[in-house]
């Protein structure tokens, strides 16, 4: 029986409850694992966010059909930054203040993530983790920050320095650089010196561009800037459509050279803004070649990538309407979705592997119990304390009828060009 | 009695008037003219020294954030840390040497210009720079580690500190039209006011020397010097008219 003293004891107890009730909840309840994401939904490179989410939520949506983790099933609390860092770290203030949510995932981005990270530190007492970013920019890799965020893919570093070896092996020694006045960009061009010194060299030119730049954006001055260091390749670091506007600038003004792109890139959204609309689309992809860190999704023979095939083309993941602003396309499948699908597919295993009482204190370790773990791409994954990155594959592409297929015979490819 | 009449000129006192607000007005010309110039030094001189100042500041405060960044190697933060400080109003491009000369980070788009390229990297001196497509510049640099692990340089607009500096004085300049033109007002306000007693007081006067009907003779009513001398007019023109007795 309800006794007044019981009732008032209740009246006063009840917001104390509630207050314990959300602090406990911590992203995670009977029923549900909450990630929080920041990511670029409008924009210039708006194509990247999208297709990192749909890939991501393409095996999401199959676990959570499937009964979920131990009954839990796997939600995502998004906010578009548009690619910018200030409404990076205020989204991702409110994803760990307000929201509550249970780590941090999928974000895009070497700009956003470097002016994240701080935050991370700031909230380490709440063991707030950021698991696998869409950039290979060295600060989540190493100190201060390496300690709050989780990797899979390959870093910059490993892709430019695997651009610049094949490029001199070939012959190509002389290698200008034209990236993006910001982190993402002095993180490729940092590679680029490094490899280059590896090898007594030296960057020979040097062109840059604001981010945020489009493909209606004009990079002539660029252009002439690096044909006056004559150089033997350029090697760009920049999004999709400003590195299409230089590409596609380049070859107009007779830089006849091979354009190497990172994988941030997003090569789908590159070729398309080559192509669309061209008769002669091959003559401004074909000096192109992309640096991937995924296998390609066009190689049926990978256990993975069927697999991703078939989830993508089973859910067709779209981004909730009200994260919808400007119009754009999906591709059926792309290189980033397929990153995307990789980052829940590993992501889903760490939090199986957090038992039945998952707590953010047990994730670090869950993650370092990953060894050797397949993910059905050929190479395996890897963590530990000293070990925050999982893969280190990096896969060239090239254009190849319309479509990006993988390059093996460097020389072959680029003996002609620029002859 | 017509005698008295071709000896007295019709006396007007506007002329004095006009003169001495003639003269105010050349006083407020004189002072404000000479403040303004006094106002455009001093204001054009301690705000170009406040952004140099500062920029100082922001030059060393970057310097000091550099060397852990620095010999970490971690560019791709040093770059984060230097397009943060970009976002203040007045710095238009930052960038980084190392101790060897090299440029390590910078904000330059399309790219560093020649004249930085030509210039003295590991320089800290104050600089005035005019980077052609670019504009004019003051450039403050500050050492890294004293220099042994390279300087940073942080370029102010000009053109935006002397708009600034313009507007400031603009609006010095504002507030000194205004009160000028009220002293003006005000003091043209009060020479009238001192002028028609004594216009009164010269018509009073003319009329006793004429013998006509004392013009204005309310001004004997007056309790000062206006009064006094109407009364005096009056006693003089008196005596005269009874012989001098």
């Amino acid at each position: 029986m309800l006794t007044r003293r019981t009732l008032l004891a209740f009246g006063f107890a009840a917001p104390w409850l509630k207050v314990r009730a959300a602090s406990d909840f911590a992203g995670v309840s009977e029923d549900e694992f909450l990630l929080g994401t920041s990511a670029a939904f409008s924009g210039p490179s708006r194509g990247l966010g999208i297709e990192l989410y749909r890939g991501a939520m393409a095996y999401f949506e199959h676990v959570n059909r499937a009964g979920g983790i131990g009954g839990r099933r796997i939600r995502q609390k998004i906010y578009d930054d548009g690619y910018q860092p200030d409404p990076a770290v205020k989204n991702s203030t409110t994803l760990m203040i307000e929201d509550h949510v249970f780590l941090l995932f999928g974000y895009v981005g070497t700009p956003t993530v470097t002016r994240v990270l701080p935050l991370l530190k700031k909230f380490q007492d709440r063991d707030m983790f950021l698991f696998f970013p869409f950039t290979g920019a060295a600060p989540q890799r190493e100190p201060p920050y390496g300690d709050f965020a989780f990797n899979l893919r390959a870093s910059y570093g490993e892709e430019t320095a695997g651009l610049v070896d094949n490029f001199v092996a070939v012959g190509r020694r002389r290698i200008a650089v034209f990236y993006q006045a910001d982190a993402y960009g002095r993180s490729g061009w940092a590679g680029v010196r490094k490899a280059l010194a590896r090898h007594g060299e030296q960057i020979v030119g040097e062109a840059t561009y604001r981010r945020g730049a489009k493909f209606t954006s004009v990079m002539r001055d660029q252009v002439n800037i690096l044909k006056a260091a004559n150089p033997e390749a350029v090697v760009c670091i920049g999004s999709y459509a400003a590195c299409a506007a230089f590409a596609r600038d380049a070859v107009d003004l007779d830089l006849n050279v091979p354009l190497a792109n990172l994988s941030f890139v997003g090569s789908e959204n590159m070729l398309k803004l080559l192509s669309e609309g061209r008769d002669d689309a091959e003559r401004y992809t074909q000096l192109l070649v992309n640096s991937q860190v995924v296998p390609s999704y066009e190689d049926d023979s990978i256990p993975a990538v069927r697999e991703y095939r078939d989830l993508m083309a089973r859910y067709n993941p779209e981004v909730p309407a009200e994260l919808v602003t400007e119009e754009y396309t999906p591709f059926p499948h792309s290189f980033v979705s397929l990153e995307g699908f990789l980052d829940a597919k590993l992501m889903v295993e760490i939090l199986r592997r957090l038992g039945d009482n998952p707590t953010r204190k047990g994730l670090e370790e869950a993650v370092f119990t990953i060894r050797d773990f397949d993910l059905g791409i050929g190479e395996r994954a890897s963590f530990g304390p000293d070990r925050r990155q999982g893969l280190q594959g990096v896969y060239y592409t090239v254009v190849d009828q319309g479509r990006f297929i993988s390059l093996t015979d460097w020389q072959g490819r680029f003996a002609n060009v620029g002859a | 009695m017509s005698a008295p009449d071709q000896d007295v000129p019709d006396i007007k006192v506007k002329k004095l008037f006009r003169k001495t607000t003639f003269g105010v007005f050349m006083l407020f010309g004189v002072i404000g003219l000479s403040t303004s110039i006094l106002n455009v030094y001093t204001v054009d001189t301690h705000l170009s020294e406040e952004y140099i100042s500062n920029s100082k500041g922001i030059a060393k405060t970057i310097a000091d954030a550099s060397v852990d960044i620095l010999l970490n190697r971690d560019l791709a933060a040093l770059q984060s840390l230097i397009d943060q400080f970009l976002e203040i109003q007045g710095i238009r491009y930052i960038y980084i040497t190392n101790e060897s000369g090299e440029f390590i980070a910078h904000t330059f788009v399309p790219g560093i210009p020649e004249e930085i390229l030509q210039s003295d990297p590991l320089s800290t001196e104050t600089a005035e720079r005019t980077l052609t497509g670019l504009g004019d510049f003051v450039e403050v640099g500050s050492p890294i580690l004293a220099g042994v692990a390279g300087t940073v340089h942080v370029g102010m607009d000009r053109g935006l500190i002397a708009l600034k500096i313009q507007r400031a004085i603009g609006q010095q300049m504002w507030l000194f039209v205004v009160v000028g033109a009220i002293g003006v007002v005000a003091a043209i306000w009060l020479v009238n006011l001192a002028a028609k007693p004594m216009a009164g007081l010269m018509a009073y006067a003319v009329s006793l020397a004429k013998d006509d009907e004392p013009a204005n003779p309310e001004l004997l009513d007056r309790d000062d010097e206006v009064g006094h001398l109407a009364r005096l007019f009056r006693h003089f023109a008196s005596r005269q008219s009874t012989g001098g007795q």
